[in-house]
């Protein structure tokens, strides 16, 4: 019984999803393309932090790298889109190793103020090198990402392609974090001496997520570049890489699932709030204090919890 | 100290018996301070060795240096007469060293049975792609891993608590969960830190019986304890005092030391 209620409401929320570009206006399916992207640039966060134990505030460096190379690619060497994307997830995860290696040896805060320095030192580099990224100035005209000749070029052709790409990395690290690496992660998470004592390789490991984490945020980037046809040093900036910690704080953070609440929320919960006006900011910071506050376990804690209290009420 | 001669001198290595473990001179200290000088002793094949010594006489330090959490300041340590001086933690672990904590560490969001799977962590193969892609080896070895880990899980009584939150059981059922995730591995040499720590008269009854049982399997055990009864279990006992052992033999024999019972039990 449970199995076919599982199956229905799954169903239910694939033709949602599927029928939303339909009755939605081009504004809401921006905001659900942006979660989408969040959802892919977050989870690599999330990996990091609810499996790993490790606080990244560096993802707006891999989300510009991703941004950057596709914009680079395309509109300055006239290369297909797909190189741009390619480009982008090679050179994340080759910096990622690079600084990922000697980093990920710090543990705690100082791992997490390393990652800060990156995201910030990321940040001016995209600013500096104007040769490559326009500085501030940007990147415009960028082309619409175009695959095997099929031009994603409205949003809601754009919608049908982040989500599935959502979901798919969303698949893929729900086995990895079942699988055998993600026994030893959660592992090294819970108590580093005891998995090392296992023969749990953490300084590997943590690098290997460091990369995907990389990769992921890269590819966030590229997708991103491609939907705004524009981009510039102000998308990639510590606020950013900060929103993407939220992704999986807000969601729960070894939730694998629940970056997508994550993701939705930090997407529309400023739109909601902005109605509001200059004070919309304060509100979202009030709103994040609540969700931490109140729900410890995160979104998906909470409604964990109210599940229960509704099953136990009616038994 | 005629009588701590006499105890050195008992044979803490019968000849029919190759030792699995080897301290040869191992020193280590602390900036200034020192706290192991010149310790010798070997933990024989199939048999348990003890080491007692009251606080700050090297204990954990000794510990430590095998497990390769320390790396000594002098000596050497040998497994199976290899020398494993550049070994890391988890090289240790892939010839067969195991060792548990004086504070469990368990894996506390984790499940019983994940904690015990993760003890097979050092004989699994399937990396980050093969798990993401569900590949069918790694599929197979996941099913090996859950199916062996819950045999050791039935072994130590927590058949009922698979699912069960590690972090939200008492200190004594944590104790058997290290104890079962420590033993899955099959490793060649147990270390003990202080298993009986925290635990009730009735716990420590059962933990004995749970290392008499992983010594009859063959584990050989080096084990760290206050608990003088616990103690006996061991075949042979060294006494650490100030970073030097001033005594070894039987459990009898050393809690008759007067030098033993001066330095540990208050004369």
């Amino acid at each position: 019984m449970n199995k076919l209620r599982r199956s229905l409401l799954l169903l239910l929320l694939v033709l949602a999803w599927a029928l939303a570009p339909l009755l939605l206006s081009r504004h809401l399916i921006d905001l659900f393309v942006f979660a989408g992207l969040f959802t892919i640039g977050g989870l690599g966060v999330g990996l990091l932090l609810g499996q790993c134990g490790i606080v990244n505030l560096a993802q707006a460096l891999f989300y510009g790298i991703g941004a950057y190379s596709s914009a680079y690619v395309t509109v300055q060497l006239g290369l297909p889109s797909l190189t741009g994307f390619l480009a982008g997830m090679l050179a994340s995860a080759l910096i990622a190793i690079a600084v990922g290696w000697p980093v990920l040896r710090l543990t705690g805060f100082f791992l997490a103020l390393a990652t800060l320095a990156l995201s910030l030192i990321g940040n001016v580099l995209f600013f500096e090198w104007d040769w490559l990224t326009g500085g501030t100035l940007g990147i415009g005209g960028i082309p619409k990402l175009s695959i095997f000749g099929f031009a994603f070029d409205t949003p809601e052709r754009v919608y049908y392609l982040v989500w599935p790409i959502a979901i798919l990395v969303l698949l893929l690290a729900d086995n990895l974090v079942r699988g055998r690496p993600g026994l030893a992660m959660r592992a090294m998470r819970d108590a580093a001496p005891a998995a090392e004592v296992l023969g749990v390789d953490m300084h590997r490991l943590k690098t290997a997520m460091f990369v995907i984490c990389a990769m992921l945020g890269s590819l966030a980037g590229s997708l991103f570049a491609h939907y705004v046809s524009y981009i510039s040093v102000q998308s990639f900036t510590v606020e950013r890489s900060i929103a993407f910690l939220l992704i999986p704080v807000v969601a729960g953070s070894a939730s694998v699932w629940g970056i997508i609440a994550g993701a939705l929320f930090v997407t529309f919960i400023p739109e909601l709030l902005s109605g509001f006006g200059d004070i919309h900011q304060v509100l979202f910071g009030l709103a994040l204090v609540l969700v931490v506050t109140l729900l410890p376990d995160g979104l998906i804690g909470g409604a964990d919890r109210l599940a229960q209290l509704l099953k136990r009420r009616m038994a | 100290m005629s009588g701590v001669v006499e105890l050195q001198s008992l044979p803490s290595r019968p000849p029919h018996l190759p030792a699995t473990l080897e301290l040869s001179g191992i020193a280590h200290s602390f900036g200034g301070f020192k706290v192991l000088s010149d310790v010798n002793f070997a933990v024989p094949q199939g048999q348990i060795v003890g080491l007692i010594g009251p606080n700050g006489s090297g204990k954990s330090t000794c510990f430590n240096i095998v497990s390769g959490f320390l790396s000594p300041k002098a000596g050497r340590v040998l497994l199976s007469g290899r020398d494993m001086a550049a070994d890391s933690i988890q090289a240790r672990t892939r010839q067969g060293l195991m060792r548990t904590f004086q504070t469990p560490k368990v894996f506390e969001r984790m499940s019983v049975l994940e904690n015990v799977m993760v003890g097979l962590h050092k004989d699994g193969r399937s990396g980050i792609l093969a798990s993401m892609l569900r590949t069918p080896s790694a599929r197979r070895e996941l099913d090996r891993l859950r199916n062996t880990a819950e045999g050791a899980c039935r072994k130590f009584g927590l058949g009922k608590l698979l699912d069960a939150q590690t972090g939200r059981l008492p200190a004594g059922q944590r104790r058997v969960v290290e104890l079962a995730r420590a033993y899955v591995g099959a490793p060649r040499l147990l270390l003990l830190d202080e298993p009986s720590s925290g635990l009730n008269t009735e716990e420590i009854e059962q933990l004995r019986g749970w290392i008499a049982m992983l010594n009859s399997e063959g584990m050989t055990i080096l084990l760290v304890s206050h608990d003088m009864g616990l103690m006996t279990i061991a075949d042979t006992v060294h006494a650490l005092y100030f970073g030097e052992i001033i005594a070894s033999g039987p459990m009898t024999a050393i809690q008759a030391d007067p030098r033993v019972r001066e330095a540990y039990l208050g004369g």
